[in-house]
């Protein structure tokens, strides 16, 4: 080694390609991040732009007249009779009353009265129906209900639908939306925020603006109640004697591989398991949230076992010695002292479990939850069978959705990706806040 | 030897030929020794020797290591205690055991000390319990340190403190007899005074029984000293014997240094 080389002021080749390496991987580090980072927000951005709309809708506001002789033509008020009118008597009241309004508002119109009746929602004759049948009192008078409009009009104020579009479109013309738009104008049209996407069941392929995802909310949340009762219970004892009174021997270490490949295993194959077992052999009701809770719990169960494990192998064995050391049984360390320290862990496990089962849909289209379910089943109202009623999923609806032709259901879709996303982000922070609170306690 | 240990003092544990074996290797072989009530007994040797699993043997410890198999007899106060009918968990109760680095709960200071008695109830009432705290941070030394904030974190304390804590934890069931793992190889020099002071004085009401690395300390401390090497009990004696005439040569190399 020459004298020169032992100088500190100068870098010597080693250490500058020393420094030029590590220069480099942090650029790689940087732009892997930033590779992540961009499809996020492409992602978000995706999603939020065309999912967005399905949290307004457009109502029109009218005062239709229920002549007593088109509802009541027995004038007996029987409720039986009323009920043999259907939505077909309904639909021209509608019209009437829109027809009255563009009239008195001045619009000249060329529109016919099946164009006027394509400006209304199919829903809308169907929902004053339940109305006037819910209160009989109103027959022979006028009743000021805001109806949904048809998808294609809400489109045309969402900037889906344009004029162009519309001339190329049957269900709708450009003279239908300039009158909507002189409505709109006049106060009669509004679109506003639209609680009956997160509460109304699903519709028809003919009535997207009706459509909502109250059955599915409500089926993805009984679903995560069996999972829940299920698969937290079952998991963390299986993993509590796993980990601590199993004897280490063949068996145990069966167990232990098999459990880590049932993590991996596709989770359509649940389904199938779930299709020969549940509803096969023992016969449970198809699409019904037991079975799909049921088939999310096996699923997720290896999930919360591995984390508990892990959770449980991660608590210093020196807090084990110190219990028994007092005279504590083997029981007693594990719930006094192990299982508090594991908590965090635990919870963290089962919530990241729960999501997981949460934005499943393989094992659901299994099993049937890819049903139309067009009502509220009956026994979200009444009491036998709350679990047992076919129901369907938040991301089955999101499939269900996207297969439908009509473009307004595309918009509901990217809805309820959306509101998928905010259950799933809800969940993390409260796995996230859960593990601060109990981390934190000393 | 037998004679003098018999004249000393009362007996509290008599082991007699153990051997213990993890898997296929041995870790003790054929050790018999008789420890006195009321008394310091050190074990000293190198690293790997035997003398903690020794130690662990008395309060069965190592039950919780599968591969583990002790043979011999272990009497305390003349029971064996690895007969079929003995519950480990009463006899830790007995034999209570503070580790080589402080491990409290993470929990407060009070619920360290309450845990065992509770377990046992031992205590009739919240009152009872109280008092039963009090009297073992006050006997480990640690009561006037700690007695504004027993709600505070036992993990918080300093270490020497912590190991204090166990100290106290350990007393509060009321043990017989008083394992202690190296209790301060984690500990600075003044932490160690202070553990080494509480050691003389529990002496009185406890059969201490102390596995060190230093000399040093199990000459200040201890009335009997053994010294394992290689899983054999080489020498047993009086402290001062030990120390000053030792026997063996091989006791000899290790307390001066030359071995160990």
């Amino acid at each position: 080694m020459t004298t020169t080389a032992n100088s500190l002021l100068v870098r010597d080749d080693r250490t500058k390609r020393r420094n030029a390496a590590e220069l480099r991987f942090r650029a790689y580090g940087l732009g892997a991040i930033g590779i992540a980072a961009l499809a996020l927000v492409l992602l978000l951005s995706s999603v939020l732009s065309s999912g967005v709309g399905a949290f307004s809708q457009t109502f029109i506001t009218l005062e239709t007249s229920l002549p007593e002789a088109k509802l009541n033509k027995s004038g007996l008020r029987d409720p039986a009779v009323m009920a043999k009118v259907s939505t077909f008597g309904y639909a021209p009241l509608l019209r009437d009353a829109l027809l009255t309004r563009i009239a008195e508002l001045g619009i000249t119109t060329s529109l016919s009265d099946k164009n006027v009746d394509a400006m209304i929602s199919k829903e809308a004759a169907a929902s004053l129906r339940d109305h006037v049948l819910a209160n009989p009192d109103l027959i022979g008078g006028k009743v000021t209900m805001d109806v949904l409009a048809d998808g294609r009009i809400d489109g045309y104020f969402k900037g889906r639908v344009t004029m162009e579009s519309a001339a190329r479109d049957g269900n709708t013309s450009p003279e239908a939306l300039r009158v909507a738009q002189r409505l709109a104008d006049a106060g009669v049209i509004e679109t506003r925020f639209n609680w009956r996407f997160l509460t109304a069941p699903d519709a028809s392929d003919q009535r997207p603006e009706a459509a909502g995802l109250g059955v599915a909310i409500l089926g993805s949340l009984y679903m995560m109640l069996v999972v829940l009762v299920l698969a937290l219970p079952i998991g963390v004892a299986a993993s509590i004697y796993l980990e601590e009174f199993a004897p280490r021997n063949r068996l145990s270490d069966l167990i232990e591989v098999n459990i880590s490949n049932l993590a991996a295993v596709p989770s359509i194959v649940f389904g199938i398991l779930g299709l020969a077992i549940f509803i096969n052999f023992s016969g449970l009701r198809q699409s019904s949230p037991l079975v799909g809770g049921l088939v999310l719990t096996l699923m997720t169960l290896p999930t919360i076992i591995i984390s508990t494990r892990a959770a449980l192998k991660s608590v210093p064995p020196s807090i084990r010695d110190a219990a028994l050391a007092v005279g504590a049984s083997k029981m007693q360390s594990v719930f006094h002292h192990v299982l508090p320290l594991a908590a965090p862990g635990i919870l963290t496990g089962t919530i990241i479990g729960l999501a997981q089962a949460l934005g499943e849909t393989a094992p659901l289209l299994l099993i049937g939850m890819v049903a139309f379910v067009r009502e509220y089943p009956a026994a979200y109202s009444h009491e036998a069978g709350l679990f047992g009623e076919a129901a369907t999923a938040l991301p089955v609806q999101v499939f269900n959705w996207t297969q439908r032709a009509d473009p307004g259901f595309a918009e509901r879709a990217s809805g309820a990706i959306i509101v998928l996303l905010v259950f799933l982000a809800v969940m993390n922070t409260v796995a996230i806040l859960l593990r601060r609170h109990f981390e934190r306690r000393w | 030897m037998t004679e003098s240990i018999s004249t000393m003092a009362q007996l509290k544990i008599s082991a007699r030929n153990v051997e213990v074996h993890y898997g296929d290797t041995i870790a003790i072989k054929d050790v018999s020794v008789d420890i006195p009530a009321n008394s310091v007994t050190a074990f000293i040797g190198p690293s790997g020797c035997g003398k903690s699993t020794f130690l662990r043997c008395l309060n069965r410890m190592n039950d919780t290591i599968n591969i583990c198999r002790v043979t011999g007899d272990i009497l305390i106060d003349g029971q064996d205690i690895y007969d079929h009918n003995v519950d480990p968990v009463q006899l830790r109760a007995m034999v209570g055991m503070v580790f080589q680095k402080p491990n409290p709960f993470p929990k407060s200071i009070y619920d360290n000390v309450a845990y065992g008695p509770k377990i046992h109830g031992l205590a009739r009432n919240k009152a009872d319990l109280g008092d039963i705290v009090e009297d073992a941070l006050r006997k480990a030394a640690l009561w006037n340190e700690v007695k504004d904030r027993l709600g505070s974190p036992g993990t918080g304390l300093s270490g020497g403190q912590q190991q204090r804590l166990c100290i106290a934890r350990a007393i509060a069931t009321s043990p017989e007899v008083l394992l202690m793992d190296e209790p301060c190889s984690a500990l600075d020099p003044i932490a160690t005074a202070q553990i080494e002071e509480l050691i003389d004085t529990l002496r009185q009401n406890y059969c201490v029984v102390i596995v060190t690395h230093s000399m040093h300390q199990a000459a200040r401390i201890s009335q009997k000293t053994a010294f394992f090497h290689l899983g054999n009990l080489v020498e047993y004696g009086d402290t001062d014997q030990i120390f000053t005439t030792p026997h063996d040569t091989r006791t000899e190399s290790y307390i001066t240094g030359r071995i160990g």
